[in-house]
């Protein structure tokens, strides 16, 4: 009897610290109900009367629809390039291990961990230069390269856990080496393949810096709409941008909640293996 | 049968109509070519090509020129003058500065309160409601900084935001955090570490399974005291991911920029300018190009320099799962 009770205040704590650490959202969130007087009022309202005026604002909104349809097409296209061409390198780096495989894996892991403020000027430079700022292409290729070294790192890891033996009887039976790659060793790496595909999307679909700069009316994605929006001169639309921080935060929360154990595996570049 | 004399086919390499000689063809100039590794990499050699290296030799080759894109004028040769400049540049060696007390205490706390958090979170197999507890929790790191750091403006806005309300209730004075000297780095440190303590969470728990449960399940029959359990047992074992996690971490609040950029872009004064935010600003508010190109080739030294400790200990850790 005691230990249960020591068990329910320990699942109780728990509870509370998970709550703790969710509590700045739940005050955006509900922020997105409340009427503009209620949002500003001191002291807070905690009990309020809800209203879904604000996001029939921001579907009124002459950019909120476009930044959504841009940010919809461009992470899930860029990620899905990306996948592509991540998958076939990471075959060749772990089947053949080609010359020069350590220092292209090396280059590919510092392109990650450059400080974006630092790519960003000569990628602005060129991308001036070439004139591909605010295109859509310009801006998709961008993102895949983006995710390339990420799927690169953490598919590599998993082909490296299916044993070549498989490849040896997929030939020896008379496939051919793409038969090998798509339909033996692909099926084998689907987990990789999913949490490639999922963190590269919440990374893509919360970009913000490289999207400010060489993008533009055409190719702006929700981050920006949100920081511009906040920047509005003479007073912040507080509901605006709850609201829009509101509908933003859904994928990436939904995408924690149904690919949680895929979580480790994406927050360290596929280092690190194992359920939480 | 059939199976069989198609296997025989690929092995021999007989072929017959279009679809055999194709097949010859394809086994001839891809599967068995001395260049399949080659060709198979190639897409992602090319994408490098175009995004990573022309960049960089622009960026490297534009840190040697007086490049403003305000004056018009045409770049000029200066040689390693941007780089004297940086090295003389009071500005500079501040961000810089005020960059590594961020990282320090930001990785600091992050990892003390993770380690402290993740070890309650050991026992939550049977927590009910477990998924959605966790999401909660892993949430903060998975918003983009950019969103976050405007949420706090909000929270921490002086005349209704909530932080605010509390600190009149409690201490019965306003604080403008942002705006406050004094105040802006430790506000701006508070969200870091709300934002990224879960990621420490994260890897402490996934750290503290990586001890094998049989060591553990001694330890429990030795009656081993805590802490010798945890230096003797858990820490041998654990301390591989633990450092994967701190590294990565340290490479990551490096890298902050659209966080403070959002919250304060650098102000009150430059108090929380850190080298991201100077540069950004020097690059896309002073548009001088080949000055903060140079500043970029530091920043990406320094980057290599993080690289390769992770990768150190990346190897480290292989070598002993090896012993």
């Amino acid at each position: 009897m005691r230990t249960n009770w020591r068990q329910k205040i320990y699942h109780l704590i728990l509870w509370l610290v998970s709550i703790f650490f969710f509590l700045p959202v739940v005050w955006i969130i509900t922020g997105a109900f409340k009427t503009k007087d209620d949002l500003l009022a001191i002291p807070p309202k905690i009990i309020f009367s809800p209203t879904l005026a604000n996001f029939t604002d921001l579907f009124a909104r002459h950019d909120f629809l476009p930044s959504l349809r841009n940010s919809f097409l461009i992470s899930a296209l860029a990620v899905i390039v990306a996948l592509v061409v991540a998958f076939l390198a990471a075959y060749s780096f772990s089947r053949f291990k080609p010359r020069g495989t350590d220092f292209l894996m090396f280059l590919l892991l510092t392109v990650r961990m450059v400080p974006a403020a630092a790519v960003v000027v000569p990628i602005f430079l060129m991308y001036t230069a070439f004139g591909w700022k605010d295109d859509f292409w310009g801006v998709m290729l961008f993102y895949a390269m983006f995710s390339i070294p990420f799927s690169v790192w953490i598919l590599k890891g998993f082909i490296d856990g299916v044993s070549p033996r498989f490849d040896e009887t997929g030939l020896v039976n008379g496939g051919s080496r793409m038969h090998v790659l798509f339909r033996v060793i692909l099926p084998q790496v689907r987990p990789g393949l999913i949490a490639a595909f999922i963190f590269n999307l919440i990374f893509v679909w919360n970009e913000f810096l490289f999207n400010f700069i060489i993008g533009g009316k055409k190719t702006t994605m929700i981050p920006v709409t949100l920081v511009t929006g906040s920047l509005s001169q003479g007073g912040v639309d507080w509901n605006f941008v709850a609201a829009l921080a509101t509908v933003y935060l859904i994928p990436p929360f939904l995408a924690i909640y149904f690919f949680q154990k895929y979580l480790l595996v994406g927050m360290t570049f596929g280092t690190v293996r194992g359920e939480v | 049968m059939q199976n069989d004399t198609s296997t025989i086919q690929a092995v021999s390499g007989a072929q017959k109509g279009i679809g055999g000689r194709l097949r010859t063809w394809r086994m001839h100039w891809i599967d068995n070519s001395r260049y399949f590794p080659l060709m198979l990499l190639l897409p992602v050699l090319i994408f490098f090509l175009l995004w990573n290296i022309i960049p960089l030799l622009w960026m490297v080759g534009m840190s040697f020129y007086n490049y403003s894109l305000i004056t018009g004028m045409p770049p000029r040769f200066i040689g390693l003058g941007n780089f004297l400049d940086l090295y003389d540049s009071y500005a500079v060696w501040g961000s810089l500065g005020k960059t590594f007390i961020f990282v320090f205490f930001a990785v600091g706390i992050e990892t003390l309160l993770g380690m402290v958090l993740g070890i309650l979170f050991w026992g939550s197999t049977h927590l009910p409601g477990r998924r959605l507890a966790l999401t909660l929790l892993f949430s903060p790191m998975v918003l983009t900084p950019a969103a976050t750091g405007t949420f706090f403006r909000l929270i921490y806005e002086p005349t209704f935001g909530i932080m605010n309300y509390l600190t009149t209730q409690i201490f019965g004075a306003k604080i403008d955090f942002l705006g406050n000297e004094f105040w802006a780095l430790p506000a701006v440190l508070m969200v870091d570490i709300w934002m990224w303590t879960p990621f420490m969470i994260l890897i402490t728990l996934a750290a503290l399974g990586s001890v094998p449960r049989a060591e553990l399940e001694a330890a429990e029959v030795d009656r081993l005291p805590w802490l010798k359990r945890f230096w003797y047992v858990v820490l041998p074992h654990a301390k591989f991911i633990l450092m994967l996690g701190i590294v990565l971490r340290t490479i990551d609040a490096f890298k902050v920029m659209d966080l403070i950029y959002q919250l304060t872009r650098g102000g009150p004064g430059n108090t929380t300018e850190v080298v991201g935010i100077t540069l950004f600003r020097k690059a896309f508010e002073g548009f001088s190009m080949g000055w903060s190109s140079s500043l970029a080739v530091i920043t990406l030294l320094i980057a290599i320099a993080f690289t390769s400790i992770f990768l150190f200990i990346l190897n480290l850790r292989r070598r002993g799962a090896e012993n």
